[in-house]
């Protein structure tokens, strides 16, 4: 009986059943695309954050303290501790290996510089030269070569020229050193340190906004040779594929029972795959460089609460237009009450009634908006990211529970009234 | 002899199978009270509509001071309800929001315009002087029906049309309004007015008696 | 009588009509919150160097050798140009100095600062502990997260720096962690730092933290140029650089959602015009009856949905507004600022889903009042 009630007020009223299912349906897809979204924009966006720089900075843990201003440091080259090159193939042997975009081994060589031999009122300087990769294959364990260097690490760095080939003499200028020394693409720059020199050929000008511009950058090869440690490096940038840090990820891993421990290495936090190197690397030290973290954060959060924004605009739309039509409802559905009243129905049943309507539109609503919204989201993350995000099943019972929640929230008012009816009135013919 | 007001010659009005008036003729003359009279679903309320310009005829002709209604266009239809009759339903029909004095003006303003004094005045006429600003929630059942009649002559029709007008008043306020309708008779208005009640048909000057849509017969009352 | 009957009409409906009101209201706030924002917003989104951190450095003009110090006096030379886009300026004294603790000892850098900038500035830093709370206070320090570890530090305990002869003992008040050189830095306030220099109000650089586009920042420095001649001026490039070319993308799910929103919105707007047309339908079969022409009739209506246009248009609008104030802030850090143009852009687009939703209304005019009036 209460099936064919309701299949009959279904079809009596079809219009406000059909435009209360529209709004509820229309909310639903668009919470779904931008819930779809935000929980999938840390992902979206991981690639593209590498380009903001490396997010991983490994130092050997019983080195000395850098003793660094003005970008140049003044520990003597000869005293600390270093780490091996050969080691650096073992990156790609971890759980997140695949998460390893690049990686780029620095040493930091105090120099001399003369720049040319022509120009005897240019002096020397003091400087630094920053021995690094630009493009370098890495043998790695187990078979086959990883291509990496700056190149990976920091692709935002602005070059005039070109960068400098590996185990070649060849060097690149920071900006503002070149300014200073009358630096050129093409000059020829030797530098001197105690005990060996080298000769370098200018083959780009840097600028990077950071302690660069003011020094020296060279294959890694000429640093070891000038600093007397062939196949060493003092500091190791590594750029990773990172998942946002959460609340989970911030616990302490010894606190964790042994699946949430599991849970977390499988996962790609930073925080995980700082753990992971430093399996791989016994003495390193290895940190987060938080600039870059911060601003991934921010960036993703701005995104996230953006989404919020507007999944709760577009429930209180559908919120508004659910209560409009109830309210309709209410006017049009007076005489179907107060007979329902006067054959005995109590408040509540007819309540309930009316909710039960409201709810089932709801969730006949909500799934067609949800597999709408999944379209939705497809097409948008397509355009966007360049990538269509995953359907995440999760997504249906917390819609479907939004969809129930605007339907009610949207038909509280009318359906107080339609509760309160006194149906005597009514029925007389008021 | 006067020219009949009201001449309706095999008036016929069919919904969708049923014969709701089969061939109906009668005359009524200026100064006239015909009480329309029959049970329920004999076509009563639908010849009245008809004459109101509420509803159109399938065949036949109603002609009203010379004006066929069953053959107006919509424009001159609603002209014709605002200028020739004035109607008066059993359920009173008053805008629930507005004034008994605003109620008034409302017909006054789709004639022509609205006259606030002329307006009172009608409702003081009808007894109501001091209710101009009521809302009919605040008026009982027979004020409302005055108000709905003196709404009705503001435009000083040709013809007053009244369905059931005292269906929904208790006997004290029947007793009023009949008394008014009597008034009006009596000052030379043309009254067509459809009971069921057999008292009521006997003060009128003719009872007009339908069955099953057709007329039945007509009957003059002695007076 | 017409203004009458129509305030009448309104004051009867007042509830159906505060829902078409909101409806429409609510859709116009989206609308220009979102197009505020994009007028606003956009340019300095993609283009504005945010600072995580300092984003130009005023130091001592090299003369190839160990860097120089500066003059102290060009702190106040700073804060005198009152440049509205600086939102904090911190001077630094670098020593390389000697710390000692307990059985620790390590050369280390000590930075000589004024802590109340560099938290502004820094807000983004870990801090194990606590910041220091004022620049005056001489017993405190922060330490980097590496320098620490290397000299067995944790909050409350003490270390002694030393140079050149001179010493001072502090106490550790929180510990830094930035992944970056500040981790192997002793943070102490710069009288200290200048005392221990013995090189009297010196200091080597400011970090100045600057808002707005790069052309602003280009502005800033400049005009930092001018004023200081004594000094070199140098943008120190930003993350958060790529960030506005990727909120850039954003903006197309953005319009699209938003689009869609207005639908909802007109659907809204249509479902409380169908509610209120039902209301109506018997005062329209009356007035129908008394003989009232439906262009007539139909006028009320025509001024009522355009009452609900301008009301909810205009109140929307300005709640948009404010909301796209507050987007900006809490969610983009940037200030932005009402663009008029968004007042009619918005109400021109609520007119248009108050027409569409008004189609119930129109409907009304085919009202058949004999059906009305029969319902007895």
């Amino acid at each position: 009986m209460f099936v064919r009630l309701i299949t009959d007020s279904f079809r009596r009223q079809a219009r406000r059943k059909l435009l209360t299912t529209a709004a509820l349906a229309l909310g639903t897809a668009i919470a779904t695309a931008t819930l779809t979204v935000a929980l999938d924009v840390g992902d979206r966006l991981a690639r593209e954050f590498r380009s903001l720089g490396a997010n991983l900075v490994v130092t050997p843990e019983a080195d000395t303290l850098p003793l660094e201003i003005g970008g140049v440091d003044y520990r003597p080259v000869d005293s600390g501790v270093f780490l091996s090159e050969s080691d650096l193939g073992k990156l790609k042997t971890i759980f997140w290996r695949n998460n390893i975009i690049g990686f780029a081994p620095f040493l930091d060589v105090p120099v001399t510089a003369l720049v040319g031999s022509s120009r005897a009122d240019s002096g020397r300087l003091r400087t630094t030269l920053i021995g690094t990769w630009y493009r370098h294959d890495v043998a790695v364990p187990g078979g086959g070569t990883f291509a990496t260097g700056i190149s990976a690490t920091n692709p935002g760095w602005k070059l005039n020229g070109r960068w400098f080939s590996d185990n070649s003499a060849e060097a690149v200028a920071g900006a503002n050193l070149a300014r200073r020394a009358g630096i050129h693409t093409g000059d020829s720059v030797t530098v001197q340190t105690e005990g060996a020199s080298s000769q370098l050929v200018v083959t780009g000008i840097i600028s990077t906004g950071g302690q660069e511009d003011d020094a020296i950058l060279a294959p890694l090869t000429v640093a070891q040779a000038l600093a007397h440690k062939p196949g060493d490096y003092r500091r190791l940038l590594v750029s990773a594929l990172t998942k946002p840090e959460d609340a989970f990820s911030q616990r302490n891993p010894k606190s964790m029972s042994p699946e949430e421990f599991d849970r977390w290495y499988c996962s790609p936090y930073i925080s995980s795959i700082s753990r992971q190197i430093q399996e791989q690397f016994p003495g390193v030290n290895v940190r987060a460089i938080r600039q870059v973290a911060e601003g991934e954060g921010q960036i993703l959060s701005r995104v996230q609460s953006l989404m919020w924004l507007v999944t709760f605009a577009a429930l209180l739309a559908a919120a508004l237009a659910v209560a409009a039509t109830a309210g309709t409802t209410v006017l049009e559905r007076t005489g179907e009450v107060a007979l329902m009243k006067a054959l005995g129905a109590r408040q509540r049943l007819v309540g309930a009634f009316f909710l039960g309507e409201q709810w089932f539109m709801a969730i006949v609503g909500g799934v067609l908006g949800y597999t709408a919204g999944l379209g939705l989201a497809h097409a948008l993350g397509q355009r966007i990211f360049g990538i269509a995000p995953g359907a995440r099943l999760i997504l249906l019972p917390v819609v479907l529970a939004l969809a129930a929640a605007v339907a009610t929230i949207g038909s509280l008012l009318p359906l107080r009234k339609i509760m309160k009816l006194d149906p005597a009135p009514v029925l007389r013919g008021e | 002899m006067m020219a009949a007001l009201v001449q309706v010659e095999d008036l016929s009005k069919i919904y969708g199978g049923v014969r709701a008036l089969d061939k109906v003729s009668f005359e009524v003359y200026p100064g006239e009270w015909i009480a329309i009279m029959g049970p329920s679903g004999s076509g009563k309320t639908t010849l009245i509509n008809i004459l109101g310009g509420l509803d159109r005829p399938t065949s036949g002709r109603a002609l009203v001071d010379g004006v066929n209604v069953g053959t107006l266009g919509e424009r001159e239809l609603t002209r014709y309800r605002a200028e020739k009759v004035g109607f008066v339903f059993q359920n009173f029909h008053l805008v629930p929001y507005l004034s008994a004095l605003e109620n008034v003006m409302l017909a006054q303003y789709f004639h022509s315009i609205a006259d606030e004094k002329e307006a009172a005045q009608a409702l003081e006429r009808v007894g109501l002087g001091d209710r101009l600003d009521h809302l009919p929630g605040e008026l009982s059942g027979g004020e409302q029906q005055r108000v709905a009649l003196a709404r009705a002559l503001i435009n000083h029709p040709n013809l007053l049309l009244a369905d059931e007008p005292t269906g929904n008043l208790d006997e004290a306020n029947e007793q009023m309004v009949l008394e008014i309708l009597r008034e009006l008779h009596g000052s030379g208005h043309t009254i067509l007015l459809v009971t069921h009640s057999q008292e009521i048909g006997r003060m009128a000057d003719r009872r007009i008696e339908l069955a099953h849509g057709r007329l039945v017969h007509i009957v003059a009352n002695v007076s | 009588m017409f203004w009458r009957i129509l305030w009448r009409l309104l004051y009867a409906s007042r509830g159906r009509l505060a829902l078409a009101i909101l409806a429409v209201a609510s859709g116009a706030a989206v609308c220009a919150a979102l197009l505020n924002v994009d007028l606003d917003a956009t340019d300095k989104l993609t283009r504005e160097f945010r600072a995580l951190g300092a984003n130009v450095v005023v130091s001592a003009t090299q003369n190839g050798d160990a860097a120089g110090t500066m003059d102290a006096n060009l702190i106040g030379q700073i804060s005198d140009l009152h440049l509205p886009d600086v939102v904090a300026a911190a001077p630094y004294l670098y020593l390389s100095a000697n710390a000692k603790a307990g059985e620790n000892n390590s050369g280390v850098i000590v930075a000589g600062t004024l802590f109340d900038e560099v938290a502004r500035m820094n807000s983004w830093w870990k801090v194990d502990g606590l910041w220091v709370a004022s620049r005056d206070d001489r017993t405190q320090c922060m330490i980097g997260e590496l320098a620490a570890s290397r000299l067995g530090l944790t909050p409350g305990k003490s270390v002694t720096v030393t140079y050149a002869g001179r010493a001072v003992t502090l106490q550790v008040r929180g510990i830094v962690t930035t992944g970056s050189s500040e981790d192997s830095q002793i943070f102490v306030v710069l009288p200290v730092a200048q005392e221990l220099s013995g090189l009297g109000d010196r200091i080597t650089l400011i970090q100045i933290m600057a808002r707005g586009s790069a052309a602003e920042i280009q502005g800033v420095i400049h005009r930092l140029s001018t004023a200081l001649p004594a000094a070199q001026v140098r943008p120190l490039r930003q993350i958060a650089e790529a960030e506005g070319q990727l909120l850039a993308r954003i903006r197309g799910l953005l319009a699209g959602t938003v689009g869609l929103i207005l639908v909802l919105t007109a659907l809204g707007v249509l479902a409380a015009m169908a509610g209120l047309a039902v209301e109506r339908r018997r005062d329209v079969g009356l007035m129908k009856a008394l003989g009232g022409p439906v262009r007539r009739i139909m006028r009320f209506f025509l001024a009522e949905a355009t009452a609900i246009a301008f009301t909810g248009g205009i109140a929307g609008c300005l709640v948009g507004m404010a909301l796209s104030e507050w987007i900006g802030e809490r969610i983009f850090s940037v200030s932005i600022s009402p663009r008029l143009i968004v007042i009619p852009a918005t109400l021109a687009l609520m007119i248009v889903v108050s027409l569409a939703g008004a189609l119930p209304l129109r409907l009304l005019g085919r009202v058949r009042p004999a059906e009305i009036l029969r319902g007895e």
